[in-house]
């Protein structure tokens, strides 16, 4: 049942009127107590941890050079995380490549659209790792190597069919810069 | 160590869960004001799933009141009477302001469930969830009956799988604001942001214990992803699963000495259990043959309920919402050939938020465990999804 004092077109509105100028001072309104800030969004999140151990973490990447290995990218069975052997001669292209050279890289793990997001996220990491773990085999260094799963968020094909699912379960090498 | 897992996937109709006929005639006093308190109450009682609207000469409980607009706030009385006893078993006057009077008219809910049922209601309680913003997800919060959401993270980067401190105060959270996924923490009413867990590799999942001192997560920085422990302000990491397979979507007990997760460990994720420092997990889920996501109830003290473990399974393709059955096995709840996914209790464990996603569009859904009765909440432009059910007051 729905009050007939909130239609659906004022949510969508309010959503909709949402930027980055009026939201945070919504927030503000709303959540918190005035505080100096920024105008056009909310503050930038501490520079340094509250103590708590952040570890080694591999380049990061910023936008990152998805160009040089695109046909590389591996491509995995639904549900699966393993390397088919169809895929290996791309990881070993890769693996020669960096070989010769010395740049790092960050391979992402992607998953398609279907199944639950979270459990995708580790599927998407198991993907991700699998082709890490291909690379170290053939000789190139842990240290150049890192990881980032986006489960099913970065679709390349967002199509609800076969041909874009299997596009979309892939492993994409990517150089940092 | 052998562990028990206290579920109950069945339950029973019995005379407790009949609904009780409640008429709400109305409120005398300023039109607007009275037609929308009215409107927030029928909609509240409703979705308590203990009442059935009814015209009073039907009616168990009959809801009589008044508004009143004075000096800029308005004023609430409301009275309600057992008929059979002419027993008046609520009276009292409620105040707010104009933008507040759903808040007020969700205490008066809880009030009426509080002292006609003898149960915490949760009229007053928020839900936080996963807006697509274009190519972005964000984080928002609305209250439980849909409305009021408001925008929490504006990153335009992927913010998602929210879940609640048990005092209401803080979102954990994964974010990919920094390129990698790493797991923040918002303080809502401080609006301060800090990070969580930043390892190398995957870090998500994160949910705090019930008593809000630990916080459980996954994360891959040793190896594929696995099930940790950290405390809430940080440090104390330990390790509780050790397998090839990837452990995640970690979700605490009610007593906070087990925690259920996912590891498809042995092929298609399936959900296991886990004693809170480590040991041998325990799987609880063989079929069907893909459970995900799995959410643990935890009734208030004095519930008719006990605890149950909601899942995601899927079945021919589709994703259905279902409860753990205790020996194996799942019944489903919600299977409609539609996708529902990411099922998350509610502080009462009767009522759960899920996700339905159709035509490739996600809603966010009430579900009454109890009655079956499935509501769906107002639409959000762009899809709703992942959402987390918040603590009562």
């Amino acid at each position: 049942m729905r009050s007939k004092f909130f239609s659906t077109a004022i949510i969508v509105a309010l959503i909709g009127t949402l930027n980055l100028t009026t939201g945070c001072a919504w927030w503000h309104k709303h959540f918190g107590p005035k505080t100096n800030q920024t105008a056009g969004g909310p503050p930038p999140l501490p520079g340094t941890d509250t103590g708590i151990q952040m570890g080694e973490r591999g380049p990061m990447t910023g936008g990152g050079d998805h160009k040089t290995f695109a046909a590389q990218t591996v491509y995995f069975d639904y549900d699966s995380a393993k390397i088919k052997p169809s895929e290996v001669s791309k990881v070993e292209a890769v693996a020669s490549a960096l070989k010769s050279g010395s740049q790092n890289i960050v391979v992402e793990g992607h998953t398609d659209e279907r199944g639950t997001a979270e459990y995708n996220r580790a599927l998407g990491e198991r993907r991700a790792q699998a082709a890490r773990e291909e690379l170290i085999h053939l000789g190139v260094a842990a240290s150049r190597i890192t990881t980032i799963s986006y489960g099913k968020e970065r679709p390349v094909d967002p199509t609800h069919d076969d041909t874009a699912w299997s596009r979309n379960r892939r492993a994409e090498f990517v150089i940092s810069q | 160590m052998m562990m028990v897992v206290t579920v109950q996937a069945q339950v029973t109709v019995s005379r407790n869960f009949l609904k009780k006929g409640f008429a709400v005639t109305g409120f005398g006093g300023d039109a607007s004001v009275a037609g929308q308190v009215a409107g927030v109450l029928k909609n509240d009682l409703h979705l308590s799933g203990y009442f059935e609207i009814k015209p009073a000469a039907e009616a168990d409980y009959v809801q009589q009141g008044n508004v009143r607009v004075q000096g800029g706030m308005d004023y609430v009385d409301c009275m309600v009477t057992l008929k059979a006893s002419n027993k008046v078993i609520l009276s009292k006057t409620y105040q707010g302001s104009a933008q507040d009077l759903r808040r007020v008219t969700h205490q008066i809910t809880d009030d009426i469930v509080q002292a006609i049922m003898n149960q915490r209601g949760i009229a007053r309680t928020k839900i936080a969830f996963v807006l697509s913003h274009g190519n972005a997800k964000e984080l928002a919060v609305m209250d439980y009956d849909g409305y009021n959401a408001r925008q929490v993270t504006y990153d335009k980067s992927i913010s998602v799988r929210p879940r609640w401190s048990p005092d209401g105060h803080k979102i954990i959270y994964t974010s990919y604001l920094q390129t990698f996924p790493d797991v923040l923490e918002a303080d809502l009413y401080t609006h301060q942001r800090r990070r969580v867990a930043g390892y190398p590799g995957l870090n998500t999942g994160a949910e705090f214990s019930p008593d809000g001192q630990t916080i459980a997560l996954t994360l891959s920085k040793d190896g594929n992803p696995a099930l940790y422990t950290m405390n809430a302000g940080g440090g104390g990491l330990l390790r509780l699963t050790h397998t090839k397979g990837a452990a995640s979507s970690p979700t605490w007990s009610p007593d906070g000495s087990e925690i259920a997760y996912v590891s498809d460990d042995q092929g298609s994720p399936q959900v296991y259990v886990i004693g809170r420092n480590g040991g041998e997990p325990q799987r609880l889920t063989r079929s069907p043959s893909y459970n995900t996501e799995p959410n643990w109830s935890h009734p208030p003290a004095g519930s008719d309920l006990k605890p149950m473990l909601a899942v995601t399974s899927r079945v021919g393709g589709k994703f259905q919402i279902g409860i753990y059955d205790g020996s194996g096995g799942v019944v489903p709840k919600v299977a409609d050939g539609a996708d529902n996914e990411d099922p998350s209790w509610a502080p009462d464990g009767r009522h759960l938020v899920f996700a339905k996603t159709a035509n490739w569009r996600s809603r966010l859904y009430l579900l009454d465990v109890v009655t079956g009765d499935q509501v769906e909440l107002p639409s959000i432009e762009g899809g709703a999804s992942e959402p987390a059910w918040g603590p009562g007051l």
